[in-house]
């Protein structure tokens, strides 16, 4: 049993090493800027472009959904017009960049780890090495580039859907005019929430494009490993995500609040 | 291929950024154009006045608060943007105040004539005007927390004081009470009984003394003209000594009449004495009769305490409520 906590802790510590030795390989190779920057907007679209559906699509259930649960939350003393604030807040600061992060690391995590997993597995990734191509500087410097400059696009955009589902559905389903909404919108908005939310999902972009890439170029053992690569890639995502937003919170907010 | 997609990608990264930019700006009313007019008043504290606070003339929101910094001597300079077509009044002063419960303050424009009528806003005024230059002088009032804070410690000290009442005036205490003012008035009727009958007794006895007096000293005069009579008549030594004898009980029956009316007399103060005390114990036992007066209104009405009571049970819930839930009734923070 002494001998399974020491080979856990063994294997721990050879994970986190070689997520750090990936993480200085990407560094070092984003200097070889003529390999990886013809990538970088065939990836941005990918990545960033084609998930804005999806991104837009959560959004606007989320911020209809938001407006009717905070009616709901909201009686007695508070006015109504607080729906505005609380949907701001809400999908500005957490639930914009959070649930957009988390359906991007499905889409776009685990499509990097089975593209670079089937690579791998399929030897195209030491093909690129025979023939003195850096595979860090051609696969994962233009995702991860990509995926941290597009997030925030993806996501700053999910917030202004959220918000206006959130509007609509207040004016629509809620006993609520236009003018009460945007009265509470302003009451306490400040773009503190906005850079907050945007930095945020820059970080969730690199966290995901990295995780994703990793997890596919250690991918092994023909289509099973592949597909437990990109399994892998989405897991290690969202908890990462998860971790992430706890991180901003108490550095962030927790600083700015005191 | 590889130029669509520079095209895609740049088209939405500009995209993007012109709709959460130009988002951002609307929502926080930045005013781009640069049109407004810029007023600064001065303080000796903002409370919890922030930059993007509404500005408030006659009700009507005119702008907004665009800069808050540090000034000179510990003042707090606070500029405004104003829309250009809002005149302002004449002696205007700018005063900050909460807007609603729940931590939004604003600044409110007036005129210096329409201030709340509080020696500590007056003196603030007075306090930013001197060698404010261009500035309009500011007063901030009072927050909610400092008002609740005032209203406990009245709430704290009414409970106090009614707990001591209801300590002091308790049920037996008011029972007691209203049996000794219903005593006191019995008493009081019967002693006027009293003295009404010995009043009249006293008139009487007073009258018949009077008219004994009066009817000895007639006597006397009667019997010393007889004397006179006699005396002079008569010289022998035997009735002269008669009539002198007859003089002295005379002279001493005047003396016993002249005490009698000494006597008659403090009996006829005494009896005024009376008459006043009574009059007075009948004009307070009439206004307690009436139901006017605290007494009265404890004696004839019996919702007062009740009333008394009532209040005393509120005011102890409201403080242990308010003691218990203190966010119900302050300082509402959403986030």
């Amino acid at each position: 049993m002494i001998a399974a906590i020491g080979r856990t802790f063994r294997e721990g510590v050879e994970e986190v090493g070689r997520a750090g030795g990936f993480v200085a390989e990407s560094a070092g190779a984003s200097r070889d800027m003529r390999t990886w920057l013809p990538l970088v907007t065939m990836h941005a679209r990918m990545l960033g472009v084609d998930s804005l559906p999806i991104a837009l699509f959560i959004a606007l259930f989320t911020g209809i959904v938001l407006a009717l649960l905070a009616s709901y939350s909201i009686t007695g003393a508070v006015p109504l017009y607080f729906v505005g604030t609380l949907v701001e807040k809400t999908i500005t600061m957490e639930l914009a960049p959070v649930l957009t992060g988390l359906a991007l690391a499905g889409r776009v995590g685990a499509n990097i780890a089975a593209e670079l997993g089937t690579m791998r597995v399929t030897e195209q990734i030491d093909a690129l090495e025979t023939l003195s191509y850096d595979p860090y500087a051609y696969l994962v410097v233009p995702r991860v580039i990509a995926g941290t400059a597009m997030f925030p696009i993806v996501v700053g955009l999910a917030m202004v859907v959220g918000i206006a589902a959130g509007w609509g559905a207040s004016i629509v389903l809620l006993d609520l005019s236009s003018p009460d909404f945007v009265k509470g919108l302003r009451l306490f908005f400040s773009a503190f929430d906005v850079r907050y939310g945007l930095v945020k999902s820059a970080s969730f972009g690199a966290a995901v494009t990295l995780i994703g890439c990793m997890t596919g170029m250690r991918a092994n053992g023909g289509a099973q490993g592949v597909g437990q690569a990109a399994t892998r890639a989405v897991v290690y995502s969202a908890i990462t995500i998860l971790v992430l937003d706890a991180f901003w919170a108490t550095v962030w907010l927790l600083g700015k609040s005191r | 291929m590889k130029r669509t997609n520079d095209f895609v990608v740049g088209l939405t990264i500009l995209l993007g950024t012109l709709t959460i930019v130009g988002t951002t700006l609307w929502v926080k009313q930045t005013d781009l154009r640069n049109k407004h007019e810029r007023i600064t008043a001065r303080f000796r504290d903002v409370g919890s006045v922030r930059v993007g606070a509404a500005v408030v003339l006659r009700g009507v929101n005119a702008g907004r608060v665009q800069r808050i910094e540090l000034g000179r001597d510990g003042w707090v300079e606070v500029t405004m943007a104003l829309d250009p077509s809002v005149p302002l009044p004449t002696n205007p002063v700018v005063l900050l105040n909460e807007s609603s419960l729940f931590g939004e303050w604003q600044a409110t424009i007036t005129e210096e004539s329409a201030i709340p009528r509080d020696e500590a806003i007056s003196r603030q005024i007075a306090d930013a005007r001197k060698g404010a230059g261009e500035a309009l002088p500011g007063a901030t009032l009072p927050d909610i927390a400092q008002l609740t804070a005032v209203a406990g410690r009245i709430a704290g000290d009414v409970a106090s004081v009614a707990s001591r009442v209801e300590v002091a005036f308790d049920d037996q205490a008011a029972r007691e009470l209203r049996g000794s003012i219903k005593n006191f008035a019995t008493l009081s009727a019967a002693l006027a009984q009293t003295v009404r009958v010995q009043s009249s007794n006293l008139d009487k006895l007073s009258a018949d003394m009077r008219l004994g007096m009066n009817r000895l000293a007639g006597s006397a005069e009667t019997v010393q003209r007889v004397a006179e009579r006699i005396d002079s008549s008569t010289a022998t030594g035997e009735v002269r000594r008669i009539v002198s004898d007859v003089a002295i009980a005379a002279a001493q029956l005047k003396e016993a009449s002249e005490e009698v009316r000494t006597m008659s007399k403090q009996l006829g103060r005494s009896q005024g004495r009376l008459e006043s005390l009574l009059s007075s114990t009948d004009s307070v036992m009439d206004k307690i009769n009436a139901g006017q007066g605290s007494v009265g209104l404890l004696v004839n009405d019996p919702r007062l305490y009740r009333n008394s009571d009532s209040l005393v049970t509120e005011l102890r819930s409201l403080v242990q409520d308010f003691k218990a839930n203190p966010k119900k009734y302050v300082n509402v923070r959403v986030f």
